[in-house]
C-alpha cells in the first residue's frame, strides 16, 4: 500500500453488539483506494460484524469513513451511494425473482429508472462478468445452483457502481472449481480499479487475491 | 343462452371485486407478510362512509367521495405508524400474531366505529352512472357492474405494469421476499409497505364505493368480502396477484352459475365445497404449499 494512496475505507472504534452480546470491539484500520483487503479469522469472531457495522446493515459505535467522508450510522443507503457495496454473506437474494431481476436490483442504490438501469455500464458489467450465468438469467433465483447464486449476489453488488466491493465468505459451501471462479471474477473486478475486501475463514485462499490482512481474533481486529 | 350470457356477465362482474380484493390481499402479504383481513373494512368503510356524508350530512358527492378516501389513507398510515411499526419493526415480532392477529383486531375496530357511525341499517354509496342497463342481443349489462369492470381493469392492470416493467415495482417485490437482500441495494422496506398499505385500503375504499350500488353494504359487510378474496389469494398462493385475479374471477362466476343453475339458497355452500375440494385435489397446483411453507 502506498503511502500516497487515498484512504477508501477509514474504520476508528468500531463496536458492534447485538443485544448484550458484543461481536465487534474496538475494531480500527484503513484500506486504501486500490487495495484488496482480505479480514481473515476463525468463524464466530466478527468478521462478519464488522462488514455489517460498516456497511450500516446493522447500527454501530464509532466511525466510519467512507473516501473521506464519515458515514451516517445504520444507513445503508448513504453507504451504497458513496460508493461502498456489500456481497453479504448466504448471498440473501430474492429466490422468486429472476436471475435478471436480481441483478438489475443492484442498480437501485442509484436509480429508480429500469431502462436507465438496463442502458447502465454497471449493469452491463455486471451481466458479463459471468459468461455462464447468461442461460440462467430467467430463470428464478431459488432455482439455481449454489455457485450460480453466488454469481448473482457478486453480479448484483456490481451493478451497484461500487467504487468499494465488501464480499463476505463468497466461497461459503462451494466446490474447489467454483470458489476458484467466483476468485477470479473477484480479481477481475480488482483489476478494473474497485477496491475490495473479503471477509474468509481461510487466510490462504484470501491472500492469493489480497495484498493486505486484518485479522480477527475474538471481536479484535489488527493487521496482521 | 341468453340465461347463461348474463349469469357469466353477472359473475364476472362479482369475481372482479373478489379478483381486486384478492390482488390487495396479495400484493399487500407479498410486501410486508402480513395477511390484511381488514381490506374489507376499508371497502365497508368506504360505500358507507360516502353514504353518510352525502345523504345525511348533505355534502357534495365529489366532496364526500374525497373526504371519505383521504379519512381511510389517513387512518390507514397511523395505523401503519402505530401499530406495524412497534409491533414489526421495534419488538420483532413474527409469526401467527403478527401476520393475522393485527390486521383481525383493526377488522374489529373498524366493525365496531362504523356500527356507531353508520348504524346497522343496509346503505349504499349513491350511484356514480345513472340509467337503465345497457343491452346488447339479450345480454343486460348493469352500468355499476360496468364501473366496477372498468376500475377492476384499471387498477389490475396498472398494478401489473408497476410490478413488471419498473424497478419500483420490483423493488416492492424484493422487499417482501428478503427484507435483508432488499436493504442491502438500499430499498426502504418500511416505506414500500406503508405505501403499499395506505394504496390498497384506498383501493379497497373506492371499490366499496363503486360496487355498493349493486349489493348494499352494512357495517359487517368487510369481513364477508375479505374471507372471498383471502380465498382467491390462497389460491395464488398469496404471493402471485396475477393468479389470485384469475381465481377470483373464476370464483365469481362459479358462484354465480350455481346460483342460477343449481339453487339460489344453497349457492354459497356448494361454491365453498367445491372450492375446498380442489384445494385438497391440486395443493400443489393451486399454491397452497408455498402458502403454508412460505
Amino acid at each position: 500500500m502506498s503511502e500516497q494512496a487515498q484512504a477508501a475505507l477509514t474504520v476508528t472504534g468500531l463496536s458492534v453488539a447485538y443485544g448484550n452480546v458484543i461481536a465487534v470491539h474496538d475494531a480500527t484500520f484503513a484500506v486504501a483506494e486500490g487495495d484488496a483487503c482480505a479480514i481473515t479469522g476463525p468463524n464466530g469472531n466478527g468478521k462478519s460484524s464488522i462488514l455489517m457495522g460498516v456497511t450500516g446493515m446493522v447500527r454501530r459505535r464509532g466511525t466510519v469513513q467512507i473516501f473521506g467522508v464519515t458515514a451516517r450510522n445504520g444507513d445503508v443507503r448513504w453507504a451504497a451511494r458513496h460508493g461502498l457495496t456489500l456481497v453479504p454473506e448466504r448471498r440473501q437474494l430474492y429466490p422468486d425473482l429472476t436471475a435478471h431481476d436480481n441483478i438489475i436490483l443492484g442498480c437501485y442504490t442509484w436509480t429508480r429508472s429500469i431502462s436507465k438501469a438496463r442502458r447502465s455500464g454497471s449493469f452491463g458489467r455486471a451481466i458479463d462478468l459471468f459468461p455462464e450465468l447468461k442461460p440462467h438469467l430467467k430463470q428464478t433465483a431459488g432455482t439455481l445452483s449454489g455457485g450460480q447464486q453466488q454469481m448473482v449476489a457478486i453480479a448484483r453488488g456490481l451493478a451497484a457502481n461500487p467504487k468499494i466491493l465488501a464480499v463476505d465468505e463468497p466461497c461459503l459451501g462451494l466446490a474447489e472449481a467454483l470458489a476458484k471462479r467466483v476468485y477470479d471474477a473477484l480479481a477481475q473486478i480488482h483489476e478494473e480499479g474497485t477496491t475490495l475486501i473479503v471477509v474468509e475463514e481461510a487466510p490462504r485462499r484470501a491472500l492469493t487475491l489480497c495484498n493486505r490482512r486484518v485479522e480477527v481474533r475474538n471481536g479484535m481486529a489488527g493487521a496482521a | 343462452m341468453s340465461k347463461l350470457g348474463n349469469l357469466i356477465i353477472a359473475g364476472i362482474i362479482t369475481g372482479s371485486i373478489y379478483a381486486m380484493f384478492a390482488v390487495c390481499v396479495s400484493v399487500w402479504y407479498r410486501v410486508s407478510n402480513i395477511l390484511n383481513l381488514a381490506v374489507g373494512d376499508f371497502a365497508m368503510v368506504g360505500a358507507l362512509g360516502v353514504d353518510n356524508l352525502y345523504r345525511v350530512k348533505g355534502l357534495p358527492l365529489p366532496v364526500a367521495i374525497i373526504t371519505t378516501l383521504v379519512v381511510v389513507a389517513v387512518f390507514a398510515y397511523l395505523y401503519d405508524l402505530v401499530v406495524l411499526r412497534i409491533a414489526q419493526d421495534r419488538r420483532h415480532m413474527e409469526g401467527i400474531v403478527v401476520t393475522f392477529f393485527f390486521t383481525f383486531a383493526l377488522s374489529f375496530f373498524i366493525d365496531g366505529v362504523a356500527k356507531m357511525l353508520f348504524g346497522t341499517d343496509v346503505h349504499a354509496a349513491p350511484t356514480l352512472w345513472n340509467g337503465n342497463s345497457l343491452t346488447l342481443g339479450s345480454l343486460h349489462f348493469e352500468r355499476a357492474g360496468i364501473l366496477v369492470l372498468a376500475c377492476a381493469v384499471i387498477i389490475g392492470s396498472a398494478f401489473w405494469v408497476y410490478i413488471r416493467y419498473t424497478l419500483g415495482g420490483k423493488a416492492l417485490e424484493a422487499s417482501g421476499e428478503n427484507v435483508v437482500g432488499a436493504r442491502i441495494v438500499g430499498i426502504d422496506t418500511r416505506r414500500y409497505r406503508l405505501w403499499i398499505f395506505i394504496g390498497t385500503a384506498v383501493i379497497a375504499a373506492i371499490f366499496g364505493i363503486v360496487e355498493s350500488p349493486i349489493t348494499g353494504f352494512t357495517y359487517l359487510s368487510g369481513a364477508t368480502i375479505s374471507l372471498t378474496g383471502f380465498i382467491a389469494a390462497a389460491y395464488g398462493g398469496f404471493r402471485k396477484p396475477g393468479r389470485a385475479l384469475l381465481a377470483g374471477l373464476f370464483i365469481g362466476v362459479l358462484e354465480a352459475l350455481l346460483g342460477g343453475y343449481v339453487s339460489a339458497e344453497y349457492g354459497d355452500t356448494v361454491l365453498y365445497a367445491i372450492l375446498a375440494a380442489m384445494v385438497l385435489a391440486w395443493p400443489r397446483g393451486l399454491g397452497f404449499e408455498s402458502a403454508v411453507s412460505g
